[in-house]
């Protein structure tokens, strides 16, 4: 499917008294990749559920191209993917993915191919219990775009690894992304991993979630190991981390 | 292999040698008549002399068993699939399901003899009445106990209720419903014999019943022999299904059991 562009006017969230999201405003450009950064409780996750109509705002708008939230869930536009795992632990890896596809009712990539894309070659019959946690990761990444949805929504799909295979998973997530393009809202508290993935990064303050600034990434994607270690990538780091610790911790850090 | 087998008999002898044992000290401590406690010889005796008699009303027994068995599964998963469907249902429902457990037997037994008599249809319902309820509770929090993940990975998919249920809420719930079965499985057994006990003229309860009055303890030892085997092969059969069935339990844990 195209990549659909997204765009988030004047949304906020209230829980009971409690203001969780406060008017946010975002505009994502078809094929675009989006990160949220931020502290826990700041909303990050609250605005990727109203984006995918699986919560509602308490003001404000979403369009999905020219849909609602509703709509775009109806006709199947959003991937998701979770922190934890959405495949079934009695599913081989390969009918876990023809099960989105069943349900979606589109067959957008043939899933023993996406998974030997995937690297899950040769383990495409195995259940849950006989994979790693990464190969697992990767089965529910490759669940959650089997029906090549529009737009992937991502709540800290790597958090759960270790940091050496987080890099790893993010790094071929991002390779992944070139050969089918699609818009994505990235949700994650490590500022690296938004910082090599995203076009933009969308920095959140504490409770209520606001955006504090939408910081540029102006380098070409995908980014490999050696992106680490470019100035751009420092300064953009050292730059969200300012944001977010504010003055005292940049200082102290000097 | 040799090591295996033995082990194998090891487990069916021991068992018996350990009930046989205690059987004969209970004779000749308690110095009790045979007809209170008849030697296990005399009853294996009259096991095989009226195997016609017994089979006949064995039979009876499994018949309102297996209905009231199957039934109490329709009750019990259809309530709590509706509770999961329409969770008013559940603050309708549950008291009554409550309040019906709660019941003696014997006062429900009393009322169906009058409504319905001396009849298959009031022994499955005793059966029924008395299995559905571990069903219920158990189907009913298998069901709720569906992963939120994967729930939400159906909703962005915009999966039908009925889908949902089918291929997500049913098999997390199996594990749950497949435990029930061993409480409602061995149990429908012994209910099935107690109501025949009270009210009916077949089965293995009026066997006992009619042997009592008779002074036959053989025959009650008999009968409750069999009884006691036939619970436990319902109980095994449905703990081994339930092993393969279950996939929570690792592979090779199920083909151990």
């Amino acid at each position: 499917m195209r990549p659909d562009p997204l765009s988030i006017r004047g949304v906020s969230r209230r829980f009971g008294g409690t203001l969780a999201l406060e008017a946010v405003d975002l505009e994502v450009a078809a094929a675009e990749f989006v990160a949220l950064v931020g502290p826990s409780g700041c909303g990050k996750t609250t605005l990727l559920r109203i984006v995918a109509d699986l919560e509602q705002p308490s003001t404000g708008v979403v369009r999905v191209g020219a849909d609602s939230p509703a709509v775009a869930r109806r006709r199947r536009l959003f991937g998701l993917v979770s922190q934890r795992p959405a495949v079934l632990p009695w599913k081989r890896a390969v009918d876990d993915v023809r099960f989105t596809q069943r349900v979606a009712g589109r067959v957008g990539f043939p899933a023993r191919d996406l998974l030997g894309e995937f690297g899950l070659a040769g383990h495409e019959d195995k259940r849950p219990h006989q994979l790693s946690g990464g190969m697992v990761q990767r089965v529910n990444v490759a669940s959650a775009i089997a029906h090549d949805p529009a737009v992937l929504l991502m709540d800290e799909p790597f958090s759960a690894l270790d940091e050496m295979k987080r890099e790893e998973l993010g790094e071929w997530f991002g390779r992944t992304l070139e050969a089918r393009p699609k818009t994505v809202l990235f949700v994650t508290h490590h500022i690296d991993e938004a910082v090599m993935l995203a076009d933009r990064v969308l920095v959140f303050s504490a409770a209520p979630g606001r955006v504090l600034e939408i910081v540029a990434v102006p380098a070409p994607r995908p980014r490999g190991p050696e992106f680490r270690r470019n100035s751009l990538f420092v300064e953009t780091t050292a730059h969200i981390r300012s944001l977010l610790f504010g003055r005292a911790a940049t200082a102290a850090a000097r | 292999m040799i090591g295996r087998l033995a082990r194998g008999a090891l487990r069916v002898v021991t068992p018996l040698v350990s009930i046989l044992g205690l059987w004969y000290a209970a004779i000749w401590l308690s110095g009790l008549p045979a007809f209170v406690i008849p030697r296990p010889e005399r009853v294996f005796q009259t096991l095989v002399a009226e195997r016609t008699f017994i089979t006949i009303h064995l039979f009876e027994t499994l018949k309102a068993a297996a209905l009231g068995f199957v039934l109490a599964n329709v009750v019990g998963i259809g309530l709590a699939a509706l509770f999961v469907a329409l969770p008013a249902g559940r603050h309708v429902v549950m008291p009554v399901a409550i309040t019906l457990r709660n019941v003696p037997y014997v006062a429900l037994v009393t009322v169906l003899v009058l409504a319905f008599g001396d009849t298959l249809g009031s022994k499955v319902t005793i059966v029924v009445l008395a299995g559905f309820f571990p069903v219920l509770v158990n189907t009913y929090r298998g069901l709720l106990a569906a992963d939120r993940v994967v729930l939400d990975r159906m909703r962005i998919l915009n999966a039908s209720a009925a889908e949902t249920f089918l291929h997500v809420r049913l098999p997390y719930a199996l594990p749950y419903i497949v435990s029930a079965q061993e409480i409602t499985g061995s149990g429908s057994i012994i209910v099935a014999i107690a109501a025949e006990w009270m009210i009916s003229s077949s089965g293995l309860g009026y066997v006992i019943n009619r042997a009592m009055q008779q002074y036959r303890g053989d025959q009650v030892y008999a009968v409750a022999l069999l009884a006691a085997l036939l619970s436990f092969c319902i109980y095994t059969v449905v703990h081994v299904l339930g092993r393969r069935l279950d996939w929570q339990a690792p592979p090779e844990a199920a083909e151990r059991a």
